[in-house]
């Protein structure tokens, strides 16, 4: 007889898998695996958050080209977007293939970071195929800020270079809310299952929560975005629950 | 101390996490939900938040629970004492955190035989290698049956048929 089980919530996660990665005249995403980022709107959002930030540059990475200099990455973020539902319920589009990578730095050449930088050949720095870190042959994008001085070593600088980021991102998630869902090249779906009679377990993860690059953001606005998202430190690193389905579903966004 | 380059996890680790995949593939335990909890400055928080934690986890009538901590050093004293809080309520603990030989835990106590080292790195040192010391799916592995082997033992007497 088969096991009763409990049924919570149902998530759905389609990918679309990217192969062709390159600079274009403007940042677009389709369904044939083509991705295309474009430098224009990197002064713009530089100047928005001016107080902060002095420039930014943007670099594709092939898989073969990993032999080059890296400023110490603050963050690999994945392309998600929600197109159906709030975090952890309905359905989430994603990339598969390309992920950001988000570097840092002053303009006295400090790095963003708390203990130790991970500056260097970007092929040793980097393990990959690691939770952390992209597949060997996965493309990298990178999103190279270059705070003003001091600004890599205070919260807001780290903010703002994860906040501008996140805008350069959404771009491709607009976009990517169109796709037609036929064309996804993977599709999982994860249902919050209660299984009455067995162990009861949680799952406690304890997180950053102590100062600039020692962060957490929760709940935003879009799938491990930062934008909309609330820091741990200003929940006074209170526990907070979610279920299963919101954190694979990126409700988490680490700011360390 | 605190978080470098090899334990570090980034926002793409938590949407492939590796612990919460091995859990909730286990169809012998009831995942219940993941708390987060953060690791404050000032002692007496953190002290304070850990405990909540485990009062959360008691609350939720948990037979057990799966810590995993980002960092090392002085984060250990918010790690050491969750596990204890966790403990002193009857709730079995198993967890994950990186040691190697830099980052023994800075402070111990009689709950934490069940914590598997993520070390990978030879030296066993923070080598800010990013992704170096991260949990892989074997760590988390282990941790889910020693959890397991642990609630056999020490059965609240709940949440069984």
């Amino acid at each position: 007889m088969p096991e009763k089980t409990i049924d919570h919530g149902r998530l759905e996660i389609k990918c679309f898998h990217i192969d062709d990665v390159d600079f274009g005249e403007k940042n677009e995403v389709d369904t044939h695996g083509k991705l295309r980022v474009c430098k224009d709107m990197l002064q713009k959002l530089a100047e928005e958050k001016s107080e902060f930030i002095d420039h930014i540059d943007l670099q594709v990475i092939q898989p073969d080209d990993h032999d080059r200099f890296t400023n110490t990455i603050m963050d690999f973020i994945p392309i998600s977007t929600k197109v159906l539902g709030a975090i952890g319920t309905g359905v989430t589009y994603t990339l598969t293939g390309v992920y950001f990578m988000l570097t840092g730095v002053d303009t006295e050449g400090i790095q963003a970071h708390e203990f130790g930088s991970s500056e260097g050949n970007l092929q040793e720095q980097v393990i990959f195929d690691r939770p952390s870190t992209p597949k060997t042959g996965d493309v990298i994008i990178s999103f190279d800020v270059t705070m003003k001085a001091g600004m890599s070593e205070e919260r807001r600088g780290c903010y703002a270079a994860h906040e501008v980021c996140d805008k350069f991102i959404q771009e491709f998630r607009n976009q990517m809310k169109h796709f037609n869902a036929n064309d996804c090249t993977e599709k999982h779906v994860y249902h919050d299952v209660e299984r009455p009679g067995r162990k009861k377990i949680v799952i406690i993860r304890q997180v950053a929560g102590q100062g600039a690059m020692y962060d957490m953001y929760l709940f935003p606005d879009e799938p491990s975005g930062a934008i909309g998202g609330k820091s741990i430190i200003d929940m006074g690193n209170m526990p907070v629950i979610v279920t299963p389905n919101e954190y694979r579903d990126g409700i988490l966004r680490s700011m360390q | 101390m605190g978080i470098g380059p090899s334990t570090k996890e980034t926002s793409l680790h938590h949407f492939q996490d590796p612990l919460l995949e091995v859990v909730s593939d286990d169809t012998d335990v009831d995942l219940m939900g993941i708390i987060i909890v953060g690791t404050p400055d000032d002692n007496v928080d953190k002290i304070r938040v850990g405990t909540r934690a485990a009062i959360m986890a008691d609350c939720m009538r948990a037979d057990g629970a799966l810590i995993s901590a980002d960092g090392w050093g002085n984060s250990d004293v918010d790690f050491t004492n969750t596990c204890e809080q966790l403990g002193r309520r009857g709730i079995c603990v198993a967890g994950l955190h990186f040691s190697g030989r830099t980052a023994q835990f800075v402070v111990t106590n009689d709950y934490l035989g069940n914590i598997i080292d993520t070390n990978k790195s030879e030296e066993g040192t923070e080598t800010t290698v990013l992704g170096e010391n991260n949990m892989t799916k074997l760590d988390c592995r282990k941790a889910l049956v020693r959890l397991k082997m642990d609630m056999k033992k020490h059965d609240r007497g709940r949440g069984t048929e």
